[in-house]
């Protein structure tokens, strides 16, 4: 303890040199539970799943799996199925990247513009969906859509609609209405982070824009916009992910069905993995969906990020 | 003036839109079959608390909640305090490798579960792990890892050289620091980073489903899921059962506000 208090005194080094002296090995030491657990539980099976992809196994017993290369992939590729699934998952983009985005943008500039009283309980409000487990929020609206039970289809009869869609059961509707329930998630959590980034645009640049003679539109698109461009990055490549991931929603609402109509890329792999004996394949899609994915929100973060730094 | 009231109540739909659907699944959890068809909206004349005991006892939420709940704890506890350590070490020495061990240790931030769960599966079954409780909660800390590291790490980066350098000078070495000086400091981190860790558990859904067949092991998600298969038409039931899920988040929700929304927004980047 004294040496360490002179050395101090001295100058810094000292201190500095006798952690060099307990050796390289103390922040392994710190390190090494996180990374065993990391590895176990993390790396291990990503790796996983990549060698398992290049396998035809039925997930019995090991001796039973195959190296097939790049069979599954091309299986994939090949399949009505997972194109099916894949363009679904396309479709689901406009319900839940963009509606969610336009539907948080709007109150968000209202809400700048006016500064709001009883601000922080509007934005509870609105993001209270997002925290909520993606099961709850299919359950629930799966019975408020429900046709026969559910309150929506009840009040359109009363209004008489004689014959109201049965959402969630229709081929032409499944889909859109999970994309809504999907849009219904998120517009909260789009809010929040406008709003956070529209209090960091300095307020000179709206009094710019007004001396110019701008309008709310014109100020909206010259100054808003531009200024959200990092939010706007975030809050759509977030979107995107979930758009191209989504399971639980449909898992619990729809189950993929009627039909395949709500079949998703998560969805699909889960079925071909475990509910059919495919692990490969199962594997194979996985990577797939982490490949698009990752594709996608990297090019959302190159067009609408990048200029902003 | 008219445009302020404009603007309050787009505002307020837009909250009236967002909140309604759990209100309303709360009101029909109170009520019986005739008296929900009769109206959503409607208080129920004669709360029927009763639904709560049914989902509780015959649906077996007691002993989903009561999974959720060790679930939760046996991931949010250890996971905390294996990023704190994490964080630690990365944030306070410098050595080699240490660069390598971080990029290493963020990977989660860009894998998703969906992007192992089929390995996973085989190895949880070789080490015996299916239908476990265990077997949630291993992959759920090493799942958490990534975000816990970087944030503690940023956290800890942030806390002044000199006030870790005072308690090595009062004789502590860094395990002492740590725990004496640096955790106490980074405690607010330490929470949010706890919260989000909460909300994630108590939320998975493709892991239980995948990992566990047997009831006994679901937690609240998985539980809901099937109980809404086997009891489609009780809608109270159900809503019972839905609420027992979503109020302990929404009294989550209204305590930690801020570091809830502040982390969520943040912690949204995770894959």
């Amino acid at each position: 303890m004294q040496t360490t208090a002179t050395g101090v005194e001295r100058s810094s080094t000292p201190v500095r040199s006798s952690h060099r002296r307990i050796g390289s090995l103390e922040p392994w030491l710190y390190l090494l539970p996180g990374l065993l657990v990391f590895t176990a539980f993390m790396a291990i099976p990503t790796a996983g799943t990549i060698v398992l992809s290049l396998t035809d196994w039925n997930g019995i017993s090991w001796n039973t799996a195959l190296f097939v290369g790049l069979d599954n992939y091309t299986r994939a590729l090949g399949s009505e199925q997972f194109r099916n699934a894949f363009i679904n998952n396309l479709q689901l983009i406009p319900f839940f990247v963009l509606l969610p985005a336009v539907m948080g943008i709007i109150p968000a500039t209202i809400a700048h513009q006016l500064t709001l009283r009883g601000g922080r309980w509007f934005q509870a409000g609105l993001f209270l969906p997002y925290i909520m487990p993606g099961v709850l929020i299919g359950v629930v609206w799966a019975w408020i859509l429900n046709p026969i039970f559910g309150p929506v289809n009840r009040v359109l009869k009363q209004l008489g609609w004689v014959k109201p869609p049965v959402w969630l059961g229709d081929f032409t509707w499944a889909l859109p209405t999970v994309g809504m329930i999907g849009a219904w998630a998120a517009y909260g959590f789009c809010y929040v982070v406008f709003l956070a980034g529209l209090k960091k645009i300095p307020t000179e640049q709206y009094e710019a824009a007004r001396l110019d003679g701008a309008g709310f539109w014109q100020e909206f698109t010259a100054v808003t916009l531009p200024g959200l461009r990092g939010e706007i990055a975030v809050v759509l490549s977030i979107n995107l992910i979930n758009a191209l991931r989504a399971f639980d929603v449909i898992k619990t609402t729809t189950d993929g069905g009627p039909g395949n109509e709500t079949q998703v890329m998560a969805l699909y792999m889960i079925n071909s993995a475990f509910g059919s004996n495919q692990a490969g394949y199962g594997a194979a899609i996985a990577v797939l969906l982490s490949i698009i994915t990752l594709v996608g929100s990297m090019l959302i973060l190159r067009f609408a990020g990048d200029r902003d730094g | 003036m008219a445009k302020r009231l404009i603007a309050y109540t787009l505002l307020a739909i837009g909250v009236l839109v967002a909140v309604l659907p759990f209100v309303v699944t709360f009101l029909a959890s109170l009520k019986t079959g005739p008296e929900l068809a009769k109206g959503v909206f409607s208080l129920p004349d004669d709360a029927q608390w009763h639904n709560y005991r049914q989902a509780w006892v015959q649906g077996q939420f007691q002993r989903f909640f009561a999974n959720s709940v060790i679930v939760a704890v046996g991931v949010v506890i250890p996971a905390v305090v294996l990023s704190t350590l994490t964080g630690y070490a990365l944030a306070r020495f410098r050595f080699r490798g240490s660069g390598l061990a971080f990029t290493y240790l963020l990977l989660g931030l860009v894998i998703p579960l969906q992007a192992m769960v089929v390995p996973l599966y085989y190895v949880l079954r070789e080490i015996g792990m299916l239908d476990s409780l265990i077997g949630l909660i291993l992959p759920q800390i090493a799942m958490s890892l990534s975000f816990g590291t970087l944030l503690m790490r940023q956290c800890f980066q942030t806390i002044p050289r000199d006030v870790m350098e005072a308690s090595i000078v009062d004789g502590a070495n860094s395990w002492q620091s740590l725990w004496q000086v640096m955790f106490p400091l980074g405690r607010p981190m330490v929470g949010t980073v706890g919260l989000m860790f909460f909300i994630w558990t108590w939320n998975e859904f493709m892991l239980p489903l995948v990992v566990n067949i047997n009831p006994k092991y679901h937690t609240l998600p998985v539980g809901l899921m099937y109980f809404q298969d086997r009891w489609t038409a009780n809608i109270p039931l159900i809503a019972a059962g839905a609420t027992i899920i979503f109020l302990p988040l929404i009294l989550m929700f209204l305590l930690f506000q801020r570091q809830l929304i502040d982390g969520l927004t943040q912690g949204a980047v995770k894959g």
